[in-house]
């Protein structure tokens, strides 16, 4: 279809979007990269500091935008990272 | 068919000796004195179209002066029973062997008076037009004298060609009995489903994930109040289960080669990643995380990145969007529809492919796009949140739509209690959107304010219109009902909206012109009606098919009147909004047309093509392989060997751009040979040459161009002769040359535009020969304005109109020296002939 939208969608308010929490373990990363290269919503990137293993772990750019699609986990060849869902109501924490 | 062309090929190669091919014995004894042309020159006064403006009388006195003619005689009507009787009765008792009809355009009567020759036992290649009213007596209307000497010109044209005129039989096409639909809305539901109830098999492409196009997001339909979509479904599902059908949804026609009855089509299948096994049950949208806006409801409800546009899709298969989804090529990091899936129907492997398909006649039902009215600032669409379209708000008020049939207000989503339409929004206007009505948009705003009425009687209705136009059946009942119901009717458009920023209302104002008082009104919320336009993407379409488009974008047809539905090219129809805005009573009514018109080519089953393929004279060939070269249709193969070309006439198109390439006249083209464009040129220069323009115009853009500004009566100089080629690309650097070595004044060059040529590309060809020339004409010290070049399609009748006025300047500035100085540069091209 053709046509610019220009309205909201009326039932934008009833959508719910996953509220997900993702938890990194610094010091088991060995700086592979792949969490930061597969992330579908480009959720990643490679911080500035040093772990225990020497290697710059990833960093949370904009956590909101995460669909807890669990890639992350699955790839990671070092349970490093892991993601879980976020109650409701529960107060936003910052990753 | 194959003994067919081989026959012709024989003919062709044989050097004419003034027999003409009929069989039978009587005929033939007659063809034996007839090897003197005997011309037949008929001119008519098309009432007073023609003779208003031209003393027919003294054209046909003229016309009997000339060489070869025998019978020369004006008439009201040639056309007409009695004319062509006329014709015909001459043909036998007069024994004509040629027969001229100097009247309106060969792209009008031509099939018609050819037909008159053939009855009469006369090849209808024997036959020749002189177009004495869209070139001369409609564009020169207020100049009696000028207008008759140019008629007798372009008579003593035809003549000259007529003379030189040589007989042909026509080649065979079989046409493959499978149509091609393009555009699954309502008029290709209809096309396809015509079609392939006649009996043959239908391929149906549709670039959106389903069928049902606009119709289907329309809630009612005018003026029997009928839900639309409950009329539509159940077309649309016979078109999903029609056995002769192939539905060809999220596809794209991506290249249409070969002619009439023999059109191959690549399609372009985009991955849709949910196989046939979908049974729509929805599991997969409840898990998936991507959320974005329907496009089908403009945006206003929110579907998945794993959809089915609404309810009734067709095909029900869900689709997943790859431009939302998480997973990307070859990488799966989301499997949740995957996992939710029973049926196991998700595929993310799945690639785009290209089908090949071969089909005989195409039918074009791409439709419309609608006006996007937010370049209109006074309106406030996109700022103001209660400003909507025509479009969103049937995909409010339907009861399958976002708001579950709620008129909301989106600011708040209240139902509105007074509402305001706004007419001819992107419509009727030189300032903002296009100049033509829109044809549907005031009886779907009568539509809409009776279901407002229906749902909340109490509503409020103010109707802001420059004209109602309530012309079709049960149109003005509707009208009325609406008025008796309460609808407000006010004249003259809103010059500006504005809003309260508290509360979202808003402000109309304008001015009642026939109380001649400006108002002001409230209104809650305000629709625009917004006018219909042509398919953003109608530019490709036009491109794969070689179609022409009006100056409004929607696609040409054939003739306004007669041949309302066909295509210029031959073996494609037109339906529903892609010809033009039309209501869905029209698109279906067309839609029916257009699968009757293609019906009958493939009931014949063969389509006889034009004989102006090339003409080869093979002891002059060098075998340079210049016109294999040239040919847009590969139709010339060079054998090295035997150093010579052949021809494959079947793959000819015909634009004659060889025989223009040919700088040993080993290759002309029938039916447009060099010497006929000679003789032609001839006759346009044998008096006054000086005061004149050669033009060389092609058959399908230019010359087409020429016939609107003449059909529209757009008043030019006198001072041009058009000569008719197939294609640009027939003019060789030669006709030019000869023109000038003749004194002409100026030589016009007209074709299509570079990229729209009826013949791929060949009017490449033409730029570049007329480069050529304009460097020669240079390097001689010639004043290269006096060769013009101009691309104008068949709607640019003002173009064209325009160029010969610019052209009048040259004429008259060109001194009698430059003129002389030509006829020595150039007067080589004289001695080849």
């Amino acid at each position: 279809m053709p046509e610019r939208i220009r309205h909201p969608p009326l039932d934008k308010e009833k959508m719910e979007k996953p509220e997900t929490e993702i938890h990194l373990i610094k010091d088991e990363c060995k700086g592979c990269g792949y969490c930061i290269e597969y992330c579908p919503r480009k959720v990643l990137e490679e911080s500035d500091e040093i772990n225990a293993r020497g290697v710059h772990p990833p960093r949370i750019v904009d956590g909101s935008k995460c669909m807890d699609c669990g890639f992350c986990t699955a790839v990671c060849p070092d349970f490093a990272i892991f993601v879980t869902e976020k109650q409701k109501g529960e107060e936003k924490k910052h990753a | 068919m194959e003994s067919g062309r081989q026959n012709r090929l024989k003919i062709a190669s044989r050097p004419w000796n003034g027999e003409t091919l009929v069989e039978d014995k009587e005929d033939k004894r007659q063809a034996k004195q007839e090897e003197q042309p005997r011309i037949g020159v008929y001119v008519c006064h098309c009432g007073l179209n023609i003779a208003g403006s031209v003393d027919c009388a003294d054209v046909a006195k003229y016309a009997a002066t000339l060489p070869n003619v025998v019978l020369a005689q004006d008439n009201r009507y040639t056309c007409s029973d009695q004319g062509q009787a006329g014709i015909k009765k001459d043909i036998k008792e007069q024994r004509l062997n040629r027969v001229v009809v100097a009247s309106c355009s060969p792209r009008l009567h031509e099939p018609t008076f050819r037909k008159a020759c053939e009855d009469a036992g006369l090849n209808k290649y024997l036959f020749e037009m002189a177009n004495i009213r869209e070139h001369c007596s409609w564009v020169h209307l207020y100049d009696r004298e000028s207008a008759t000497d140019k008629a007798k010109d372009l008579v003593k044209m035809a003549v000259a060609k007529a003379a030189l005129l040589q007989p042909a039989k026509e080649a065979e096409v079989p046409i493959t009995r499978k149509a091609l639909v393009i555009g699954g809305g309502v008029a290709g539901i209809q096309a396809a489903l015509d079609l392939a109830d006649t009996g043959y098999k239908v391929y149906m492409v549709e670039k959106e994930p389903s069928i049902g196009g606009m119709m289907a997001r329309i809630d009612k339909t005018f003026p029997t109040m009928d839900c639309s979509i409950c009329i539509l479904a159940p077309k649309m599902s016979d078109v999903g289960h029609h056995p002769n059908i192939e539905l060809l949804t999220n596809s794209e026609v991506a290249e249409v080669k070969g002619y009439i009855g023999n059109f191959h089509v690549k399609v372009l299948k985009k991955a849709r990643y949910v196989t046939k096994d979908c049974s729509a049950c929805g599991e997969c949208i409840k898990v998936c995380p991507i959320v974005a806006p329907n496009e089908f409801d403009v945006g206003l409800a929110t579907r998945h990145g794993i959809y089915t546009p609404f309810a009734q899709a067709v095909p029900s298969t869900y689709i997943i969007d790859m431009n939302l989804c998480l997973n990307k090529e070859g990488i799966i990091t989301c499997d949740k529809c995957v996992k939710a899936c029973d049926r196991q129907a998700i595929n993310f492997d799945m690639k785009s492919e290209t089908e090949e398909i071969e089909v005989g006649t195409i039918v074009v039902a791409t439709g419309a796009d609608v006006f996007d009215p937010s370049v209109l600032p006074n309106y406030g669409y996109g700022k103001y949140p209660n400003v909507i379209t025509s479009l969103e708000f049937e995909r409010l008020i339907n009861a399958g739509g976002p708001s579950a049939g709620h008129l909301l207000r989106p600011s708040d989503k209240k139902i509105p209690k007074r509402v305001a339409f706004v007419q001819c929004v992107g419509s009727r206007s030189d300032r903002a959107g296009k100049l033509y009505c829109s044809n549907v948009c005031c009886m779907n705003t009568i539509k809409d304010s009776l279901l407002i009425k229906e749902h909340w009687p109490d509503t409020e209705i103010y109707v802001f219109y420059v004209d109602i136009r309530a012309f079709g059946k049960g149109f003005e009942d509707l009208y009325k009902r609406a008025r008796k119901e309460g609808v407000v009717f006010i004249r003259g458009l809103p010059a500006e909206i504005r809003e309260n920023k508290k509360t979202h209302s808003l402000w109309l104002i304008g001015e009642n012109t026939l109380k001649r008082e400006i108002y002001r009104l409230n209104a809650d919320m305000a629709i625009l009606s917004i006018g219909l336009e042509s398919r953003k993407d109608s530019e490709m379409i036009q491109r794969l098919l070689t179609l022409s488009r009006n100056q409004d974008g929607f696609f040409l047809e054939a003739h306004p009147k007669l041949r309302p539905v066909d295509a210029a090219t031959g073996g494609i129809f037109f339906a529903g909004c892609a010809e033009g805005p039309k209501d869905i009573k029209d698109s279906v009514t067309q839609a029916s047309a257009a699968a009757g018109r293609a019906g009958i080519l493939m009931a014949q089953g063969k389509v006889t093509v034009e004989a102006i393929t090339p003409l080869p004279f093979p002891e002059k060939c060098k075998a340079c392989g210049l016109c294999v070269k040239v040919c847009p249709y590969n139709a010339i193969t060079l054998d090295k060997e035997k150093k010579r070309v052949e021809i494959i006439e079947a793959a000819c198109g015909g634009c004659g751009t060889c025989a223009a390439e040919c700088a040993f006249g080993a290759l002309t083209q029938n039916h447009f040979t060099d010497d006929q464009i000679n003789a032609e040129i001839d006759a346009i220069t044998e008096k006054d040459a000086d005061k004149k323009t050669v033009a060389f115009c092609c058959n399908w853009c230019s010359y087409a161009g020429a016939d609107f500004a003449g059909v529209s009566r757009m008043q030019y100089p006198p001072h041009a002769r058009i000569i008719r080629t197939m294609c640009s690309g027939r003019v060789s650097q030669k006709f030019v040359e000869r023109a000038f070595a003749r004194g002409a004044a100026a030589v016009l060059v007209s074709g299509c535009h570079i990229g729209d040529c009826h013949y791929i590309n060949a009017n490449v060809q033409t730029q570049k020969r007329v480069e050529r020339m304009w460097k020669k004409m240079e390097q001689n010290g010639l004043n290269k304005a006096r060769l013009q070049l101009l691309w104008a399609s068949a709607a640019e009748g003002e173009k064209f109109a325009s160029k010969i006025r610019e052209m009048e300047k040259t004429v008259a500035n060109v001194k009698p020296e430059e003129i002389e100085k030509a006829k020595q540069v150039f007067k080589k091209a004289l001695e080849e002939s």
